[in-house]
């Protein structure tokens, strides 16, 4: 059942929340030991919270936009009192005092939240296979990844546990686990979301978005998260559109969709170019016009770009895991042995990787070599979207060069899983909205994903020329036997 | 020129990071095949960019400064690995003779 479905029936006491909840425990139980895209179950706490929302039916109360609707959220985001690891020993058994204020967002709006979904350790990672704990598999064939870094989020949706997951998107952690596992997935215009909550990872990339099964849950939970948040300094005051009233239209008539003239020559599977070539003729059909615009920059220098920027911020921000005031702690006879040994221990090899990236490219005598180029770099790929919307209106891309991966595939090579984001990092260097949608799936059954990308506050353009899209492909599949 | 043995324990200290005698290898491999990969960015045209320029404007952003109490003070000092009343407590910082304890110098 869709978000939205589910909202209704339970409102009009059609059936109870409590019923919802159990029936989506259930399916947890049934699949998941195949799948493991949980890393904490709350059940118990779900079944309490499910209950709260059918008193609140009986008393004739509105219990919000997404009454009892059972949701799952990436363990990177802090819920008070419960375990929130981010897929890191470091935060093995840490308990945040606060909630995410994208967590109260979706409390207060009546969701359920069933469980914290696994991921990559801290977010670093496009697998899953880097969570401390234990891989995701692809529900589409349980040999390969779900994506990462919200992977655990992704197969949550894709086997039916959740109609709505959030993930959060740093350099396509959301965008590419949803294009893996067959599901919507968006990440929204950075300052949209507040992240307050979040766990940081690179603070001028992240993002915190959702993943669905449709377009219309999709804008529904944009509705309910996409609060202006005090709490967040960068979270914009703009005022937020009603994500709904943008659905709905019965053509695209006047919409300019931007093909990008440097992907035509850039190594895709040939299965990702059939679907790209599908998604423009179902957008021609319903009356968009197609234009070329040019990203020369973005494709050469996205990546090194993003990998200098992002594990410098990283560094940065995890110095805070320091045995001292919370996380896992080395026993040490002086200070500086604890910061080292704690560290040592807490981390896996992809969080090191990035946290001596970090420091190199930062460090007295390489700042301006790397930082600083690419931080020029960066700005150069931003101007080159804006023009190009000068012209567009969204640009049609690929989500990822390949099809879901074997896991163990690229364990020993992180420039070839680094290439897994190579068309959905630039869009978070410059800040913009894009969203994977599935667009069918290979000969083998595997889902195939394409990507929406936006101009800032673009969000609702994306949406339309989703759900045109849905139209004529009808709603991604559930898998493992789901419904 | 590629990062070497020497150059891989200066940054790991630098990270405040341990980095056992194993993991050295494939640190060393990964990080040179990722510096490798960063030499792409120098073909890149840069010319008269400020690498600082906002390209937005960010005026009006600021929140009012009032005071908020928050009462979760407890709950932070529970998640403390060696907690001592309200005080987070950690090993020794200086020596007795005032200079800092460099790793691996411990007692």
């Amino acid at each position: 059942m869709k978000a939205v479905e589910i909202a209704k029936a339970v409102k009009e006491a059609r059936i109870t929340a409590v019923e919802i909840t159990a029936k989506a425990i259930e399916r947890v139980r049934r699949v998941d030991s195949e799948v493991r895209a949980l890393l904490t179950p709350l059940f118990e706490r779900a079944l309490e919270k499910a209950a709260e929302i059918d008193r609140k039916i009986e008393n004739n109360q509105d219990p919000g936009p997404l009454a009892g609707v059972p949701v799952v959220v990436k363990d990177n985001l802090c819920m008070r009192g419960l375990k929130t690891t981010c897929g890191s020993r470091m935060l093995e058994n840490w308990c945040p005092p606060y909630d995410a204020s994208v967590i109260r967002f979706l409390e207060e709006a009546g969701a359920v939240i069933l469980g914290k979904a696994n991921m990559d350790e801290f977010a670093m990672g496009s697998s899953t296979e880097n969570s401390a704990f234990f891989p995701t598999a692809n529900p589409w064939d349980t040999e390969r990844v779900p994506g990462g870094s919200s992977g655990g989020s992704a197969a949550a949706v894709a086997c039916g546990y959740v109609p709505l997951a959030l993930g959060s998107d740093t350099g396509g952690s959301i965008r590419q686990p949803a294009a893996f596992c067959g599901v919507y997935g968006l990440k929204p215009t950075y300052g949209l979301v507040s992240r307050f909550g979040l766990v940081a990872f690179a603070s001028s990339l992240d993002q915190v978005g959702p993943f669905s099964r449709s377009v219309e849950d999709l804008a529904l939970a944009m509705n309910v998260l996409s609060r202006p948040d005090p709490a967040d300094a960068t979270s914009s005051r703009r005022e937020r559109p009603d994500y709904t009233a943008c659905l709905g239209k019965e053509d695209l008539k006047g919409l300019k969709v931007g093909l990008v003239s440097e992907f035509e020559n850039y190594p895709v599977q040939p299965e990702i170019r059939e679907a790209l070539a599908k998604v423009e003729a179902i957008l021609r059909g319903a009356g968009a016009e197609f234009v070329s615009v040019s990203l020369p920059a973005t494709i050469e220098a996205g990546l090194p770009c993003y990998y200098i920027l992002a594990p410098a911020e990283a560094s940065s921000n995890l110095a805070r895991y320091d045995g001292v005031r919370y996380g896992i702690s080395a026993k040490t006879e002086n200070l500086m042995d604890l910061y080292m040994k704690t560290r040592g221990l807490g981390f896996g090899p992809e969080v090191k990787r990035r946290i001596l990236t970090g420091t190199y490219v930062l460090s007295s005598g390489y700042y301006d070599a790397y930082y600083l180029v690419a931080q020029k770099a960066r700005i150069r790929i931003s101007r080159e979207f804006r023009e190009a919307f000068g012209r567009a209106d969204l640009l049609l891309m690929p989500t990822t060069p390949t099809l879901p991966f074997r896991k163990g595939e690229h364990q020993d090579d992180p420039i070839q899983m680094y290439l897994s984001d190579v068309f959905t990092l630039p869009v978070n260097l410059a800040g913009l909205p894009g969203l994977s949608l599935n667009a069918g799936y290979s000969s083998s059954g595997l889902p195939v994903g394409v990507q929406f990308v936006g101009p800032k506050w673009g969000e609702e353009t994306l949406l339309t020329a989703a759900e045109a899209v849905e139209r004529v492909l009808g709603k991604p599949a559930c898998a493992l036997g789901g419904e | 020129m590629p990062i070497g043995k020497d150059e891989i324990l200066r940054i790991a200290r630098l990270g405040r990071l341990f980095v056992s005698d194993e993991e050295i290898g494939p640190l060393q491999r990964h990080l040179n095949g990722i510096l490798e990969h960063f030499e792409r960015l120098k073909e890149l045209d840069l010319e008269g960019i400020d690498p600082f320029a906002l390209e937005e404007d960010t005026s009006g952003i600021f929140r009012d400064d009032a005071v908020a109490v928050w009462k979760g003070r407890e709950e932070v000092l529970q998640q403390a690995p060696n907690r001592e009343g309200d005080f987070f407590r950690v090993p020794r910082i200086l020596e007795e003779n005032g200079e800092e304890v460099l790793p691996g110098e411990g007692r």
